[in-house]
Protein backbone atom coordinates (compact mmCIF):
# COMPACT_ATOMS: atom_id res chain seq x y z
CA UNK A 1 0.00 0.00 0.00
CA UNK A 2 1.44 3.18 -1.41
CA UNK A 3 0.43 6.44 0.61
CA UNK A 4 2.98 8.93 -1.41
CA UNK A 5 2.26 11.15 -3.88
CA UNK A 6 5.77 13.01 -6.12
CA UNK A 7 4.68 15.45 -7.51
CA UNK A 8 8.28 16.00 -9.20
CA UNK A 9 10.46 17.48 -6.82
CA UNK A 10 6.80 18.16 -4.48
CA UNK A 11 6.63 14.79 -1.67
CA UNK A 12 3.40 14.37 0.02
CA UNK A 13 3.35 11.15 2.53
CA UNK A 14 0.40 10.09 4.50
CA UNK A 15 -2.64 10.18 2.21
CA UNK A 16 -4.29 7.48 0.89
CA UNK A 17 -5.68 7.52 -2.45
CA UNK A 18 -7.80 4.84 -2.13
CA UNK A 19 -9.35 6.32 0.13
CA UNK A 20 -10.25 9.67 -1.74
CA UNK A 21 -11.76 8.12 -4.28
CA UNK A 22 -14.38 5.93 -1.56
CA UNK A 23 -14.90 9.05 -0.26
CA UNK A 24 -15.48 10.75 -3.41
CA UNK A 25 -17.47 7.33 -5.15
CA UNK A 26 -20.20 8.26 -2.58
CA UNK A 27 -21.18 11.76 -3.88
CA UNK A 28 -20.22 10.82 -7.59
CA UNK A 29 -23.09 9.47 -8.96
CA UNK A 30 -25.61 12.18 -7.21
CA UNK A 31 -23.58 15.38 -8.34
CA UNK A 32 -22.62 13.96 -11.55
CA UNK A 33 -26.63 13.42 -12.48
CA UNK A 34 -26.78 17.30 -11.96
CA UNK A 35 -24.43 18.32 -14.62
CA UNK A 36 -26.97 18.58 -17.58
CA UNK A 37 -24.00 20.29 -19.59
CA UNK A 38 -22.63 17.24 -20.91
CA UNK A 39 -20.83 18.56 -23.82
CA UNK A 40 -18.32 21.17 -21.51
CA UNK A 41 -15.53 19.61 -19.69
CA UNK A 42 -13.59 22.16 -17.50
CA UNK A 43 -10.40 19.06 -16.43
CA UNK A 44 -9.82 19.28 -20.63
CA UNK A 45 -6.97 17.30 -22.11
CA UNK A 46 -5.24 21.03 -22.83
CA UNK A 47 -5.03 21.42 -19.00
CA UNK A 48 -3.89 17.92 -17.86
CA UNK A 49 -2.30 15.92 -20.33
CA UNK A 50 1.72 16.12 -20.72
CA UNK A 51 1.83 17.81 -17.42
CA UNK A 52 5.74 17.64 -16.34
CA UNK A 53 6.77 16.34 -12.72
CA UNK A 54 8.02 19.67 -12.33
CA UNK A 55 5.29 21.78 -13.37
CA UNK A 56 2.66 18.76 -11.71
CA UNK A 57 3.27 20.02 -8.29
CA UNK A 58 2.58 23.93 -8.98
CA UNK A 59 -0.66 22.41 -11.00
CA UNK A 60 -1.70 20.71 -8.37
CA UNK A 61 -1.37 22.93 -5.36
CA UNK A 62 -3.59 25.27 -7.87
CA UNK A 63 -6.36 23.52 -8.28
CA UNK A 64 -6.52 21.96 -4.48
CA UNK A 65 -6.50 25.29 -3.66
CA UNK A 66 -9.28 26.37 -5.94
CA UNK A 67 -11.54 23.31 -5.29
CA UNK A 68 -11.19 24.36 -1.51
CA UNK A 69 -11.09 28.01 -1.85
CA UNK A 70 -14.37 27.90 -3.87
CA UNK A 71 -16.31 24.73 -5.22
CA UNK A 72 -16.06 23.07 -1.84
CA UNK A 73 -16.51 25.72 0.37
CA UNK A 74 -19.42 26.89 -2.00
CA UNK A 75 -21.07 23.83 -2.90
CA UNK A 76 -20.94 22.51 1.20
CA UNK A 77 -25.16 23.42 1.84
CA UNK A 78 -25.83 21.37 -1.32
CA UNK A 79 -23.40 18.42 -0.29
CA UNK A 80 -25.26 19.19 3.13
CA UNK A 81 -28.55 18.68 1.81
CA UNK A 82 -27.48 15.58 0.37
CA UNK A 83 -26.60 14.28 3.68
CA UNK A 84 -22.92 13.51 2.44
CA UNK A 85 -20.95 15.86 4.54
CA UNK A 86 -18.84 13.44 6.45
CA UNK A 87 -17.20 12.17 2.98
CA UNK A 88 -16.93 15.83 1.77
CA UNK A 89 -15.34 16.31 4.95
CA UNK A 90 -12.43 13.57 3.97
CA UNK A 91 -12.23 14.80 0.89
CA UNK A 92 -11.85 18.40 1.69
CA UNK A 93 -9.51 17.57 4.88
CA UNK A 94 -7.17 15.69 3.06
CA UNK A 95 -6.34 18.05 -0.15
CA UNK A 96 -5.71 20.58 2.75
CA UNK A 97 -3.25 18.49 4.37
CA UNK A 98 -1.59 17.56 0.76
CA UNK A 99 -1.77 21.54 0.07
CA UNK A 100 -0.33 22.25 3.26
CA UNK A 101 3.15 19.71 2.33
CA UNK A 102 3.17 21.01 -1.26
CA UNK A 103 6.26 23.69 -1.72
CA UNK A 104 6.04 24.57 -5.18
CA UNK A 105 7.33 28.36 -4.88
CA UNK A 106 11.25 27.65 -3.77
CA UNK A 107 11.71 24.71 -6.57
CA UNK A 108 11.72 25.17 -9.76
CA UNK A 109 11.85 28.39 -12.37
CA UNK A 110 9.96 30.72 -13.68
CA UNK A 111 8.95 29.33 -17.37
CA UNK A 112 7.89 26.21 -15.05
CA UNK A 113 5.20 27.91 -13.05
CA UNK A 114 4.16 30.13 -15.68
CA UNK A 115 3.04 27.15 -17.93
CA UNK A 116 1.44 25.43 -15.06
CA UNK A 117 -0.25 28.81 -13.76
CA UNK A 118 -1.43 28.89 -17.95
CA UNK A 119 -2.95 25.57 -17.74
CA UNK A 120 -4.97 26.22 -14.14
CA UNK A 121 -5.89 29.91 -16.61
CA UNK A 122 -7.15 27.61 -18.63
CA UNK A 123 -9.53 25.69 -16.49
CA UNK A 124 -10.34 29.00 -14.34
CA UNK A 125 -11.72 30.52 -17.30
CA UNK A 126 -13.91 27.42 -18.50
CA UNK A 127 -15.54 27.56 -14.97
CA UNK A 128 -16.38 31.23 -14.97
CA UNK A 129 -17.80 30.69 -18.61
CA UNK A 130 -20.66 29.22 -16.99
CA UNK A 131 -23.18 30.47 -14.58
CA UNK A 132 -21.97 29.84 -11.29
CA UNK A 133 -24.11 26.95 -9.70
CA UNK A 134 -23.76 25.11 -12.97
CA UNK A 135 -19.93 25.51 -12.39
CA UNK A 136 -19.59 24.35 -9.10
CA UNK A 137 -21.78 21.40 -9.28
CA UNK A 138 -19.51 21.02 -12.82
CA UNK A 139 -16.37 21.37 -11.09
CA UNK A 140 -17.64 19.19 -8.17
CA UNK A 141 -18.40 16.02 -10.71
CA UNK A 142 -14.88 16.54 -12.55
CA UNK A 143 -13.16 15.43 -9.35
CA UNK A 144 -12.42 11.67 -10.92
CA UNK A 145 -11.09 13.51 -13.61
CA UNK A 146 -8.96 15.23 -10.84
CA UNK A 147 -8.03 12.23 -8.91
CA UNK A 148 -7.63 9.80 -11.97
CA UNK A 149 -4.91 12.47 -13.29
CA UNK A 150 -3.48 12.87 -9.54
CA UNK A 151 -2.90 8.82 -9.43
CA UNK A 152 -0.19 9.02 -11.97
CA UNK A 153 2.23 10.59 -9.16
CA UNK A 154 0.91 8.06 -7.28
CA UNK A 155 3.85 5.88 -5.37
CA UNK B 1 -36.18 27.86 28.59
CA UNK B 2 -34.42 23.98 29.43
CA UNK B 3 -31.10 23.87 27.78
CA UNK B 4 -29.32 25.97 30.84
CA UNK B 5 -30.77 23.45 33.18
CA UNK B 6 -28.70 20.18 31.75
CA UNK B 7 -25.24 20.65 32.72
CA UNK B 8 -22.82 20.18 29.70
CA UNK B 9 -20.74 16.75 29.98
CA UNK B 10 -16.87 18.12 31.27
CA UNK B 11 -13.14 16.86 31.00
CA UNK B 12 -13.15 15.78 27.32
CA UNK B 13 -10.33 14.20 25.92
CA UNK B 14 -9.14 11.58 23.43
CA UNK B 15 -7.29 8.45 24.08
CA UNK B 16 -6.03 7.39 20.68
CA UNK B 17 -3.78 3.95 20.71
CA UNK B 18 -2.83 2.17 17.30
CA UNK B 19 -5.12 4.38 15.48
CA UNK B 20 -8.20 3.57 17.34
CA UNK B 21 -9.49 7.10 18.45
CA UNK B 22 -11.62 7.20 21.55
CA UNK B 23 -13.16 10.45 23.04
CA UNK B 24 -14.28 10.37 26.36
CA UNK B 25 -15.88 12.66 29.33
CA UNK B 26 -17.14 12.78 32.32
CA UNK B 27 -20.96 11.74 32.48
CA UNK B 28 -24.12 13.94 33.40
CA UNK B 29 -25.26 12.36 36.60
CA UNK B 30 -29.33 12.81 36.94
CA UNK B 31 -31.01 10.57 39.86
CA UNK B 32 -33.16 8.38 38.02
CA UNK B 33 -32.74 9.96 34.82
CA UNK B 34 -31.36 8.65 31.72
CA UNK B 35 -28.59 10.76 29.93
CA UNK B 36 -27.37 10.07 25.93
CA UNK B 37 -24.95 12.28 24.13
CA UNK B 38 -24.73 13.83 21.30
CA UNK B 39 -21.31 14.00 19.55
CA UNK B 40 -19.95 16.24 16.50
CA UNK B 41 -16.94 16.95 14.52
CA UNK B 42 -14.89 19.55 12.29
CA UNK B 43 -12.24 18.65 10.54
CA UNK B 44 -9.45 21.49 9.64
CA UNK B 45 -11.19 22.10 6.67
CA UNK B 46 -14.33 22.62 8.34
CA UNK B 47 -12.94 25.25 10.90
CA UNK B 48 -11.30 27.05 8.69
CA UNK B 49 -13.54 27.45 5.89
CA UNK B 50 -17.47 26.78 6.96
CA UNK B 51 -16.66 27.12 10.39
CA UNK B 52 -20.27 27.30 11.62
CA UNK B 53 -20.90 23.50 9.90
CA UNK B 54 -20.81 20.51 12.90
CA UNK B 55 -20.76 17.10 11.51
CA UNK B 56 -22.50 14.27 13.47
CA UNK B 57 -20.49 11.48 14.52
CA UNK B 58 -20.85 8.12 12.79
CA UNK B 59 -21.56 6.46 15.38
CA UNK B 60 -22.83 8.62 18.53
CA UNK B 61 -25.22 11.22 17.04
CA UNK B 62 -27.03 9.78 20.16
CA UNK B 63 -25.12 7.74 22.43
CA UNK B 64 -25.44 6.27 26.31
CA UNK B 65 -21.96 7.21 26.58
CA UNK B 66 -20.00 8.64 28.57
CA UNK B 67 -17.48 7.57 25.43
CA UNK B 68 -17.47 7.47 21.74
CA UNK B 69 -15.31 5.69 19.19
CA UNK B 70 -14.57 8.70 17.03
CA UNK B 71 -11.93 6.73 14.56
CA UNK B 72 -14.27 6.79 11.28
CA UNK B 73 -14.80 10.12 11.43
CA UNK B 74 -11.03 11.31 11.87
CA UNK B 75 -10.21 10.48 7.94
CA UNK B 76 -7.15 12.78 7.71
CA UNK B 77 -4.06 13.92 9.23
CA UNK B 78 -5.33 16.93 10.51
CA UNK B 79 -6.51 18.61 13.45
CA UNK B 80 -9.90 17.58 14.21
CA UNK B 81 -12.19 19.36 16.93
CA UNK B 82 -14.68 17.81 18.88
CA UNK B 83 -17.72 18.52 20.92
CA UNK B 84 -20.24 16.74 23.15
CA UNK B 85 -23.76 17.60 24.44
CA UNK B 86 -25.95 15.73 27.01
CA UNK B 87 -29.28 14.98 26.17
CA UNK B 88 -32.62 14.18 28.26
CA UNK B 89 -35.83 13.77 26.70
CA UNK B 90 -35.98 17.22 24.89
CA UNK B 91 -33.38 18.94 26.91
CA UNK B 92 -30.17 19.29 25.66
CA UNK B 93 -27.70 21.01 26.97
CA UNK B 94 -24.88 23.58 25.90
CA UNK B 95 -21.94 21.80 23.97
CA UNK B 96 -18.41 20.92 25.44
CA UNK B 97 -15.37 21.47 23.10
CA UNK B 98 -12.27 19.83 23.34
CA UNK B 99 -9.87 21.81 24.43
CA UNK B 100 -6.95 21.12 22.02
CA UNK B 101 -7.75 19.66 18.57
CA UNK B 102 -6.89 16.65 17.60
CA UNK B 103 -4.51 14.61 15.42
CA UNK B 104 -3.96 11.00 14.31
CA UNK B 105 -0.36 11.56 14.19
CA UNK B 106 -0.46 11.93 18.03
CA UNK B 107 -1.88 8.11 18.73
CA UNK B 108 -0.06 5.97 20.56
CA UNK B 109 1.72 2.96 19.04
CA UNK B 110 2.26 0.01 20.87
CA UNK B 111 4.74 -2.88 19.83
CA UNK B 112 2.65 -5.70 17.91
CA UNK B 113 2.03 -9.11 19.64
CA UNK B 114 3.43 -11.18 18.31
CA UNK B 115 3.70 -15.40 18.11
CA UNK B 116 6.13 -17.88 16.31
CA UNK B 117 6.17 -20.94 16.00
CA UNK B 118 7.52 -23.59 13.78
CA UNK B 119 6.35 -26.82 11.08
CA UNK B 120 9.05 -28.79 10.28
CA UNK B 121 11.79 -26.89 8.55
CA UNK B 122 9.10 -23.33 8.42
CA UNK B 123 9.47 -20.61 10.60
CA UNK B 124 5.97 -19.30 11.01
CA UNK B 125 4.82 -16.30 12.60
CA UNK B 126 1.26 -14.49 13.43
CA UNK B 127 1.06 -11.07 13.51
CA UNK B 128 -1.63 -8.92 15.78
CA UNK B 129 -4.33 -7.89 13.60
CA UNK B 130 -4.65 -4.35 14.56
CA UNK B 131 -6.15 -3.46 11.27
CA UNK B 132 -6.25 -2.36 7.83
CA UNK B 133 -3.69 0.98 7.99
CA UNK B 134 -0.93 -1.12 9.91
CA UNK B 135 1.93 -3.00 7.53
CA UNK B 136 4.48 -5.05 10.30
CA UNK B 137 8.09 -4.81 9.60
CA UNK B 138 9.62 -8.40 10.55
CA UNK B 139 13.45 -8.87 11.53
CA UNK B 140 14.95 -12.18 11.80
CA UNK B 141 18.55 -13.56 12.25
CA UNK B 142 20.24 -16.74 13.65
CA UNK B 143 21.69 -16.93 16.74
CA UNK B 144 25.50 -17.54 15.99
CA UNK B 145 28.81 -14.91 15.86
CA UNK B 146 28.20 -12.34 13.13
CA UNK B 147 24.98 -13.49 11.58
CA UNK B 148 23.05 -11.00 9.25
CA UNK B 149 20.08 -9.29 10.07
CA UNK B 150 16.81 -10.21 7.42
CA UNK B 151 13.43 -8.30 7.35
CA UNK B 152 10.58 -8.54 5.35
CA UNK B 153 7.53 -6.35 5.35
CA UNK B 154 4.38 -8.54 6.43
CA UNK B 155 1.71 -6.81 4.69
CA UNK B 156 -1.15 -7.56 7.66
CA UNK B 157 -2.04 -9.56 10.89
CA UNK B 158 -4.03 -11.91 12.51
CA UNK B 159 -3.09 -14.90 10.01
CA UNK B 160 0.06 -17.41 10.57
CA UNK B 161 2.63 -16.60 7.36
CA UNK B 162 5.54 -18.57 6.73
CA UNK B 163 8.49 -16.34 7.19
CA UNK B 164 11.43 -18.44 6.49
CA UNK B 165 12.99 -21.95 6.08
CA UNK B 166 15.38 -23.14 8.46
CA UNK B 167 18.38 -25.04 8.50
CA UNK B 168 18.04 -27.99 10.80
CA UNK B 169 20.05 -27.61 14.54
CA UNK B 170 20.23 -23.66 14.47
CA UNK B 171 18.42 -21.21 16.63
CA UNK B 172 15.81 -18.61 14.97
CA UNK B 173 14.99 -15.31 16.40
CA UNK B 174 12.39 -12.98 15.82
CA UNK B 175 10.90 -9.32 16.83
CA UNK B 176 8.61 -7.31 14.89
CA UNK B 177 7.08 -3.56 14.60
CA UNK B 178 3.88 -1.64 13.35
CA UNK B 179 3.92 1.14 10.54
CA UNK B 180 1.43 2.44 9.52
CA UNK B 181 2.02 4.85 6.54
CA UNK B 182 -0.82 7.39 6.76
CA UNK B 183 0.64 9.00 9.27
CA UNK B 184 4.14 7.84 8.53
CA UNK B 185 5.46 6.52 11.98
CA UNK B 186 5.94 3.19 13.40
CA UNK B 187 6.32 1.47 16.77
CA UNK B 188 9.23 0.18 19.31
CA UNK B 189 9.96 -3.47 18.36
CA UNK B 190 8.63 -5.94 20.18
CA UNK B 191 10.47 -8.61 22.49
CA UNK B 192 12.28 -11.00 20.83
CA UNK B 193 11.53 -14.67 20.10
CA UNK B 194 13.58 -17.41 19.58
CA UNK B 195 12.42 -21.18 18.15
CA UNK B 196 15.16 -23.87 17.14
CA UNK B 197 15.22 -26.69 14.91
CA UNK B 198 16.53 -30.27 15.22
CA UNK B 199 17.38 -33.11 12.77
CA UNK B 200 19.83 -33.65 10.11
CA UNK B 201 20.61 -31.37 7.00
CA UNK B 202 18.36 -31.35 3.93
CA UNK B 203 19.25 -33.07 1.08
CA UNK B 204 20.93 -31.03 -2.05
CA UNK C 1 -50.19 6.66 -18.07
CA UNK C 2 -47.62 7.09 -21.52
CA UNK C 3 -45.17 8.26 -19.33
CA UNK C 4 -46.19 4.86 -17.12
CA UNK C 5 -45.58 2.47 -19.73
CA UNK C 6 -42.82 4.00 -21.28
CA UNK C 7 -40.35 3.63 -18.48
CA UNK C 8 -41.17 0.18 -18.50
CA UNK C 9 -39.61 -0.38 -21.97
CA UNK C 10 -36.20 0.96 -20.50
CA UNK C 11 -33.99 0.51 -17.12
CA UNK C 12 -30.76 0.12 -15.84
CA UNK C 13 -29.10 1.96 -18.91
CA UNK C 14 -25.56 1.09 -17.49
CA UNK C 15 -21.84 -0.12 -18.20
CA UNK C 16 -20.51 -3.69 -17.52
CA UNK C 17 -16.44 -3.63 -17.74
CA UNK C 18 -14.30 -6.20 -17.01
CA UNK C 19 -10.39 -5.97 -18.23
CA UNK C 20 -11.64 -2.74 -20.84
CA UNK C 21 -14.46 -4.94 -22.29
CA UNK C 22 -16.70 -1.88 -22.33
CA UNK C 23 -20.44 -3.40 -22.65
CA UNK C 24 -23.70 -1.53 -22.57
CA UNK C 25 -26.65 -3.67 -20.52
CA UNK C 26 -30.12 -2.35 -19.93
CA UNK C 27 -33.15 -4.10 -19.39
CA UNK C 28 -37.45 -4.12 -19.01
CA UNK C 29 -39.89 -5.12 -17.53
CA UNK C 30 -40.72 -8.45 -17.99
CA UNK C 31 -44.11 -7.87 -18.77
CA UNK C 32 -43.16 -5.13 -21.22
CA UNK C 33 -44.61 -4.91 -24.88
CA UNK C 34 -42.75 -7.57 -27.33
CA UNK C 35 -41.42 -6.61 -30.36
CA UNK C 36 -39.81 -3.16 -28.71
CA UNK C 37 -36.38 -2.25 -30.57
CA UNK C 38 -33.69 -0.40 -29.17
CA UNK C 39 -30.74 2.21 -30.65
CA UNK C 40 -27.58 3.25 -29.30
CA UNK C 41 -26.04 6.63 -29.14
CA UNK C 42 -22.74 7.42 -27.45
CA UNK C 43 -20.65 10.49 -26.67
CA UNK C 44 -17.67 11.78 -25.07
CA UNK C 45 -17.92 13.99 -22.41
CA UNK C 46 -17.17 17.59 -22.91
CA UNK C 47 -18.09 17.17 -26.44
CA UNK C 48 -21.12 18.24 -28.40
CA UNK C 49 -22.15 15.54 -30.32
CA UNK C 50 -23.78 12.16 -30.27
CA UNK C 51 -23.13 9.78 -32.15
CA UNK C 52 -24.41 6.44 -33.56
CA UNK C 53 -23.21 3.21 -32.64
CA UNK C 54 -23.49 1.29 -36.34
CA UNK C 55 -24.53 -2.10 -35.21
CA UNK C 56 -26.53 -1.69 -32.79
CA UNK C 57 -29.47 0.57 -34.34
CA UNK C 58 -32.96 -0.86 -33.94
CA UNK C 59 -31.62 -4.51 -32.41
CA UNK C 60 -33.50 -6.83 -30.32
CA UNK C 61 -31.17 -7.59 -28.17
CA UNK C 62 -30.39 -5.47 -25.03
CA UNK C 63 -26.76 -5.43 -24.30
CA UNK C 64 -24.48 -3.33 -26.87
CA UNK C 65 -20.24 -3.66 -26.89
CA UNK C 66 -18.84 -0.20 -26.98
CA UNK C 67 -15.44 -0.98 -26.10
CA UNK C 68 -13.88 0.41 -29.27
CA UNK C 69 -15.60 3.62 -29.25
CA UNK C 70 -14.77 3.84 -25.21
CA UNK C 71 -11.08 2.98 -25.15
CA UNK C 72 -9.00 5.71 -24.56
CA UNK C 73 -8.22 5.84 -21.08
CA UNK C 74 -8.50 9.48 -20.17
CA UNK C 75 -12.16 10.29 -21.70
CA UNK C 76 -15.23 10.29 -20.08
CA UNK C 77 -18.33 8.80 -21.74
CA UNK C 78 -21.93 8.96 -21.83
CA UNK C 79 -23.82 6.47 -24.01
CA UNK C 80 -27.60 6.45 -24.09
CA UNK C 81 -30.36 3.93 -25.43
CA UNK C 82 -33.75 4.52 -27.10
CA UNK C 83 -36.51 2.35 -27.06
CA UNK C 84 -39.18 2.08 -29.57
CA UNK C 85 -42.18 -0.09 -29.02
CA UNK C 86 -44.21 -1.43 -31.58
CA UNK C 87 -47.17 0.31 -30.36
CA UNK C 88 -44.78 3.30 -31.27
CA UNK C 89 -43.82 4.40 -27.18
CA UNK C 90 -40.30 5.24 -26.61
CA UNK C 91 -38.13 6.43 -23.98
CA UNK C 92 -34.59 7.28 -23.86
CA UNK C 93 -32.30 7.13 -20.96
CA UNK C 94 -28.49 7.92 -20.12
CA UNK C 95 -25.71 6.07 -18.21
CA UNK C 96 -23.78 7.61 -15.77
CA UNK C 97 -20.41 9.51 -16.92
CA UNK C 98 -18.19 6.71 -17.40
CA UNK C 99 -14.46 5.99 -17.61
CA UNK C 100 -12.89 2.77 -18.21
CA UNK C 101 -9.55 2.76 -15.65
CA UNK C 102 -12.81 3.65 -12.98
CA UNK C 103 -14.96 1.12 -13.53
CA UNK C 104 -13.38 -1.89 -14.98
CA UNK C 105 -13.22 -5.05 -13.31
CA UNK C 106 -9.84 -7.05 -13.10
CA UNK C 107 -10.76 -10.81 -14.28
CA UNK C 108 -8.28 -13.72 -12.47
CA UNK C 109 -4.66 -13.72 -13.59
CA UNK C 110 -3.93 -16.50 -15.77
CA UNK C 111 -1.06 -18.84 -13.74
CA UNK C 112 0.54 -22.03 -14.74
CA UNK C 113 1.34 -24.03 -11.33
CA UNK C 114 4.29 -26.08 -11.79
CA UNK C 115 5.06 -28.63 -8.89
CA UNK C 116 8.39 -29.89 -8.41
CA UNK C 117 9.87 -32.04 -5.21
CA UNK C 118 10.06 -29.61 -2.40
CA UNK C 119 9.00 -26.09 -4.56
CA UNK C 120 6.01 -24.90 -6.49
CA UNK C 121 6.67 -22.87 -8.90
CA UNK C 122 3.95 -20.06 -10.53
CA UNK C 123 4.36 -18.64 -13.88
CA UNK C 124 2.12 -15.78 -14.44
CA UNK C 125 0.69 -14.88 -17.89
CA UNK C 126 0.24 -11.07 -18.95
CA UNK C 127 -3.01 -10.22 -19.47
CA UNK C 128 -3.67 -8.50 -22.95
CA UNK C 129 -6.83 -5.96 -22.83
CA UNK C 130 -8.55 -4.47 -25.95
CA UNK C 131 -6.82 -1.09 -25.56
CA UNK C 132 -4.08 0.15 -28.02
CA UNK C 133 -1.65 2.78 -27.84
CA UNK C 134 -1.03 5.50 -29.98
CA UNK C 135 1.52 2.97 -31.98
CA UNK C 136 -1.25 0.45 -32.26
CA UNK C 137 0.66 -1.77 -30.06
CA UNK C 138 -2.07 -3.71 -27.74
CA UNK C 139 -1.80 -3.13 -23.92
CA UNK C 140 -1.24 -5.26 -21.32
CA UNK C 141 -2.98 -4.65 -18.36
CA UNK C 142 0.51 -4.33 -16.74
CA UNK C 143 1.33 -1.81 -19.21
CA UNK C 144 -1.96 0.25 -18.39
CA UNK C 145 -1.97 0.41 -14.40
CA UNK C 146 1.41 1.40 -13.39
CA UNK C 147 1.55 -0.33 -9.82
CA UNK C 148 -0.01 -3.47 -10.50
CA UNK C 149 1.34 -6.17 -8.61
CA UNK C 150 0.08 -9.93 -8.35
CA UNK C 151 -0.35 -11.41 -4.43
CA UNK C 152 0.13 -15.15 -4.08
CA UNK C 153 -0.48 -17.23 -1.04
CA UNK C 154 0.28 -21.27 -0.45
CA UNK C 155 -2.04 -22.50 1.90
CA UNK C 156 -0.10 -25.17 3.95
CA UNK C 157 -2.43 -27.61 5.52
CA UNK C 158 -4.93 -25.32 6.75
CA UNK C 159 -3.04 -23.81 9.40
CA UNK C 160 -0.41 -21.47 7.87
CA UNK C 161 0.22 -19.39 4.51
CA UNK C 162 3.14 -18.97 2.50
CA UNK C 163 3.80 -15.06 0.53
CA UNK C 164 4.93 -14.09 -2.35
CA UNK C 165 4.64 -10.86 -4.54
CA UNK C 166 5.70 -8.78 -7.05
CA UNK C 167 5.37 -7.58 -10.61
CA UNK C 168 7.42 -10.15 -12.50
CA UNK C 169 6.29 -13.09 -13.66
CA UNK C 170 7.83 -16.38 -12.31
CA UNK C 171 7.56 -16.74 -8.70
CA UNK C 172 8.60 -19.84 -6.22
CA UNK C 173 7.64 -21.69 -3.19
CA UNK C 174 10.01 -23.50 -1.93
CA UNK C 175 11.45 -25.62 1.30
CA UNK C 176 7.90 -27.74 0.44
CA UNK C 177 7.66 -31.37 1.90
CA UNK C 178 7.69 -33.73 -0.95
CA UNK C 179 4.47 -35.89 -2.28
CA UNK C 180 1.96 -33.45 -0.75
CA UNK C 181 -1.14 -31.11 -1.96
CA UNK C 182 -0.99 -27.61 -1.66
CA UNK C 183 -3.48 -24.35 -2.83
CA UNK C 184 -2.29 -21.44 -4.25
CA UNK C 185 -4.11 -18.76 -4.89
CA UNK C 186 -2.97 -15.51 -7.20
CA UNK C 187 -4.77 -12.30 -7.34
CA UNK C 188 -3.82 -8.94 -9.37
CA UNK C 189 -4.15 -6.06 -7.30
CA UNK C 190 -4.27 -2.38 -8.49
CA UNK C 191 -3.95 -0.17 -5.39
CA UNK C 192 -4.43 3.34 -6.56
CA UNK C 193 -7.72 2.16 -7.78
CA UNK C 194 -8.76 -0.03 -5.12
CA UNK C 195 -9.11 -2.84 -7.72
CA UNK C 196 -8.62 -6.36 -6.63
CA UNK C 197 -9.23 -9.44 -8.99
CA UNK C 198 -11.00 -12.35 -8.16
CA UNK C 199 -8.36 -15.29 -7.27
CA UNK C 200 -6.63 -17.93 -9.82
CA UNK C 201 -6.66 -20.89 -7.57
CA UNK C 202 -4.59 -24.15 -8.41
CA UNK C 203 -4.71 -27.31 -6.35
CA UNK C 204 -0.96 -28.91 -6.85
CA UNK C 205 0.72 -31.87 -5.18
CA UNK C 206 4.60 -31.97 -4.91
CA UNK C 207 6.30 -34.82 -6.47
CA UNK C 208 7.54 -37.96 -4.50
CA UNK C 209 11.32 -37.61 -3.56
CA UNK C 210 12.77 -40.60 -5.35
CA UNK C 211 16.40 -39.17 -3.98
CA UNK C 212 17.19 -42.13 -1.90
CA UNK C 213 14.79 -45.08 -3.46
Amino acid sequence: QGHEFRFGPCQVEGVALPRLWEAFQTMKDTVQAQDNITSVRLLRREVLQNVSGAESCHLTHDLLKFYLNTVFKNYHSKIAELKMLPSLSSLANNFLFIVSKLQPSNHESLSVSDSAHRRFLLFKRAFKQLEIEAALTKAFGEVDILLTWMGKFYR
Amino acid sequence: DGVAALPAPQNLSVHSINMKHLLIWSPVVLPEEKVYYSVEYQGEYESLYTSDIWIPSKWCSRTEGPECDVTDDITATVPYSLRVRAILGSQTSAWSILEQPFNRNSTILTPPGMEISKDGFHLVIELEDLGPQFQFLVAYWRREPDTKEHAKVVRRGGIPVHLETMEPGALYCVKAQALVKAIGRNSAFSQTKCVEVQGEALPL
Amino acid sequence: HIAEDSSKLLQHVKFQSSNFENILMWDSEPDSIPGTVYSVDYKTYGEPQWLAKAGCQRITRKSCNLTMETGNLTEFYYARVTAVSSGGLSATKMTERFNSLQHTTIKPPDVTCVPKVRSIQMIVHPTLTPVYDGDGHQLTLEEIFQNLFYRLELHINHTYQMHLGGNQREYEFSGLTPDTEFLGSIVILVPTWSKESAPYVCRVKTLPDRTWT
